[in-house]
């Protein structure tokens, strides 16, 4: 053979070679580290979803967030809400409403003051049974709490730090009952608001013994499986590319559909025309321009949902004159709200300036702030900064929640502030390098947003005015003590008239004497099949997929 | 030069290639003013959590350390774990690359099926409707955006006439094929999955145009340029003044010798569509390397970062292999070397 032959023939043998590399199960995979990432599992071979559209609810989102379905480690939006349809929990937020808590898994639940500690009991529901079959008992419960706290991936610290649960915490009294007990300086009230989320979801602790790997408690199992006892049962998650849900046939609930499809389709445009198309039957992340270009098309129709983010300027209080309370009054009197959610945003948020948003227990509707530059003036020439001062804005790269990208808004607080001889200059990094900054105190103004770490108004007014949580109030070195344990004490009042009525006084302090200007609370947009009825969006970042129907 | 010494001095490239790829893009990754474990773990983290978070990295060590703890796991083939995704990045690469390398490979061939008549029927037809309508379509391909292109097509040929689909890789209803190659098309083949077959074909389509469009252009430029070089040389004019016919002249001594340079930019060209294909990616949903490389970029998940830079210096150097080999097969006087 001669040379040339030779070499012509390797073309292809080295082409295969490299594809072999590529091609997945086949290959042998570097082993982890013990302590991280879930350990690689076998590529499973996808399915389509079975027998068509007309049983499967088709939902187009960018889901490239998603890291683990376990609900144990799943800490983002696209991963929680994939778990949310296929887990249950004790007790839970039905559709919208984020402050009435009903029953879940716990028929009833009682909290009692027993001295040192809080104890809550929660009795189980008759007949509830996970997809195995297995029945829901109260040692399910207590192994799916200890997981978490022992697998102490990103939602653990809900637990650990907020809740301050240990793992003999909490204990099965009897098949049916179960009680955990909180330290006195925990809120209970916080902690059922803990236990509607993701991370209270209860797993069917024997499939998962099955399918424990290197002590992981079935992590790797659980990566891109369920166990649990909700609607659904995750058939596959493909990655980059689907995730298959199908009905659980032990649920309790029983879906008006019995497929959905969670499409990966990163980009809005084309979330659009698969829209239009009727290849998809929700789109997720339409932008309020699609959204108006939708509005009124055959086959259409549109619903807005609300979210639980505050978009906020932090002023950092040792930056002078930021120190003087007048300023940070007078920056706030300065800002067109009303021109940013109207015209920027094309009316795609809500006018909220109290630190809890809309949506939660506790939220406070007052709403004092409009451009008013005359009273602004006023309060600068009082605090003796008439002649005016720069300051820096630090922003992020892309689009801020509502539809406006960060350097817009930025540039609409540059022209307001200018009105009162105040200079901005924006800088604009990755959010990772702003953070950075932001947490050191280094800012002097950081344009950013806040979302809660669970559904209760502890979630914001804890980190927003406690100095030692070193949270929100800590980039901006507010340290104001008396605030701060105010926050504490209205965390752990049980009744919650009187628990609303503390942060309605907390609030009210902080609208005027925070560091913070908050902008608004943005509205979230999604384009439905018109023949797609009872879709209802939870400001937590999720819907009831089985209230669906079409 | 025998072929074990030619791959055997390749292969000393390829180490040193990836030597230096892979301390510079260490570098780099580590001069970012950002911090990667504030970028993964968002606004939210306690300092604690980050502090445990640098150390499970191992990104406490001094950055010498870091190295080579990272060039001692490359040599047993462990990427490390990616930061964002906290998966093994070779899990992740594997899972990504067949998709970009199919896409990748039709739109090469779209553009070498398209590209080089193209530019031979140009050089033939110099200065005359068909060259004029050539240059066209070559300016129109540099000068497009991709993303336009795509939406652009995706609005006809899906949306208004609905022949083709939007985005994907296969059906929403369609099972994919077994894995034997990760490559849909390659993979029905081999299984007989002719349902698969003939959906995955359809969703190459769109995307193999859009990603193809820009590198035919440039192709069919130069081999419109080589041809019209070609054309004028004597041994040419003697081909013809020995009576072969028209045909055979271009095909056998114009087109093979034009297509010496067009062969180099083919080379370069398929390094390009497939660090190139992240922005066809995202427009069809594509489940590939480019969307996966610009996410570990702004997350500043630098394991992920290096494994895909190395898997693309592999890559270029292999597309820069076959090029080589193709010059030979061309013209045997070019020695390999």
């Amino acid at each position: 053979m001669s040379k040339l032959r030779f070499s012509v023939w390797l073309i292809p043998a080295v082409f295969a070679l490299v594809l072999a590399a590529c091609a997945p199960a086949a290959a042998p995979t570097a082993v982890p580290p013990a302590t991280s990432a879930p350990a690689p599992t076998t590529a499973v071979q996808p399915t389509a979803a079975p027998s068509g559209a007309a049983n499967t609810l088709v939902y187009a989102a960018d889901i490239s967030d998603m890291i683990s379905l376990d609900p144990a480690v799943s800490y983002e939006f696209s991963g929680d809400l994939l778990v949310h349809q296929a887990y249950e929990t004790l007790v839970k937020f039905e559709g919208a409403d984020l402050s009435t808590i009903k029953p879940g898994l716990a028929s009833k639940w009682d909290i009692q003051d027993a001295g040192d500690h809080w104890e809550l009991t929660f009795t189980l529901r008759d007949g509830a049974k996970f997809a195995s079959g297995n029945p829901v008992t109260a040692d399910d419960v207590v192994y799916s709490f200890q997981r978490v706290l022992s697998l102490n991936k990103s939602p653990a610290f809900l637990f650990s730090d907020i809740a301050q649960m240990k793992p003999d915490s909490i204990r099965a009294v009897d098949p049916k009952t179960v009680v955990i007990s909180l330290p006195k300086t925990a809120s209970p009230q916080g902690f059922l608001a803990i236990l509607t989320f993701t991370v209270g979801s209860v797993v069917d602790s024997k499939e998962v013994k099955a399918h424990v790997t290197n002590n992981d408690f079935g992590s790797a199992w659980l990566l891109d499986h369920s166990a649990g006892s909700g609607p659904y049962v995750i058939d596959h998650w493909q990655k980059e590319v689907e995730v298959l849900l199908k009905a659980n046939p032990n649920a309790a609930t029983k879906p008006a559909i019995s497929n959905v499809l969670v499409k990966h389709v990163p980009d809005a445009n084309n979330q659009q025309s698969g829209l239009e198309k009727g290849d998809f039957d929700i789109a997720r992340n339409l932008s309020p321009e699609q959204i108006a270009a939708i509005k009124g098309k055959p086959g259409i129709a549109t619903a807005t949902g609300d979210s639980l983010l505050l978009i906020y300027v932090g002023m950092n209080v040792t930056v002078k004159p930021l120190d003087n309370p007048d300023v940070r009054e007078a920056l706030r009197m300065a800002v067109d709200y009303n021109g940013i959610i109207n015209s920027l945003l094309s009316g795609n948020a809500k006018k909220v300036q109290a630190i809890i948003p809309s949506g939660l227990a506790g939220f406070n509707p007052d709403t004092p702030f409009q451009q008013n530059i005359d009273a602004a003036k006023q309060l600068l020439a009082k605090a003796g900064q008439d002649k005016g001062f720069t300051l820096e804005l630090l922003i992020p790269t892309g689009q801020a929640p509502g539809g406006a990208a960060w350097a817009d808004i930025a540039a609409k607080l540059q022209a307001d502030f200018a009105k009162i001889n105040v200079t901005l200059n924006i800088k604009q990094t990755t959010q990772a390098e702003l953070l950075g900054s932001y947490r050191a105190q280094k800012g002097q103004l950081v344009l950013i947003l806040w979302g809660p770490d669970f559904p209760d108004p502890d979630a914001n007014v804890g980190p927003f005015t406690d100095y030692a949580a070193k949270s929100i109030a800590y980039r901006n070195a507010w340290d104001d003590k008396t605030i701060a344990q105010k926050a504490r004490d209205a965390a752990l009042i049980t009744d919650p008239a009187k628990r609303a009525a503390a942060y309605q006084d907390i609030t009210n302090y902080v609208l005027h004497n925070g560091p913070y200007i908050i902008l608004y609370q943005p509205v979230e947009n999604f384009g439905l099949r018109s023949n797609v009825k009872g879709f209802v969006w939870s400001s937590i970042g999720w819907t009831d997929f089985w209230t669906i129907s079409k | 030069m025998s072929i074990l010494a030619f791959f055997s001095r390749r292969f000393v490239g390829v180490l040193a290639v990836m030597i230096g790829v892979s301390i510079i893009t260490f570098a780099i990754s580590h001069l970012v003013p950002a911090d990667p474990v504030v970028a993964a773990l968002g606004d939210h983290a306690r300092d604690d959590q980050i502090a445990a978070f640098r150390a499970e990295y191992g990104l406490d060590k001094p950055l010498v350390d870091q190295y080579i703890i990272y060039v001692r796991g490359l040599l047993q083939g462990n990427l490390g774990i990616s930061i964002r995704t906290r998966r093994p990045v070779i899990d992740d690469l594997r899972d990504f690359f067949p998709a970009t390398l199919e896409l990748s490979l039709a739109a090469l061939l779209v553009s070498i099926l398209f590209g080089i008549p193209a530019g031979v029927v140009s050089s033939l037809a110099r200065n005359r409707w068909p060259d004029n309508l050539v240059r066209v379509f070559s300016l129109l391909g540099g000068s497009l955006p991709i993303f336009w292109l795509g939406l652009i097509l995706i609005g006809i040929f899906y949306t208004q006439l609905g022949w083709l689909p939007g985005g994907g890789r296969i059906d929403q209803f369609i099972d994919p094929p077994r894995t034997i190659t990760g490559l849909y098309v390659v993979d029905s083949l081999l299984t007989g999955n002719w349902l698969a077959l003939q959906s995955s074909v359809l969703h190459l389509i769109l995307p193999a145009f859009t990603l193809g469009y820009y590198s035919t252009a440039v192709i069919s430029r130069m081999m419109r340029s080589s041809m019209l070089e070609v054309l004028n040389q004597d041994y040419m004019r003697t081909a013809r003044a020995k009576g072969l016919r028209e045909r055979a002249v271009v095909v056998r001594h114009g087109l093979r010798n034009a297509l010496i340079p067009t062969m180099t930019i083919v080379g370069v060209t398929f390094g390009s569509l497939l660090s190139g294909a992240v922005l066809t990616e995202t427009i069809f949903s594509w489940p590939g390397l480019g969307r996966y490389a610009t996410a570990s970029a702004i997350n500043l998940d630098f394991p992920a970062v290096m494994g895909v830079t190395l898997l693309a210096a592999i890559v270029y150097t292999f597309a820069n292999l076959v090029v080589d080999l193709g010059y030979h097969l061309l013209d045997p006087r070019i020695q390999n070397g």
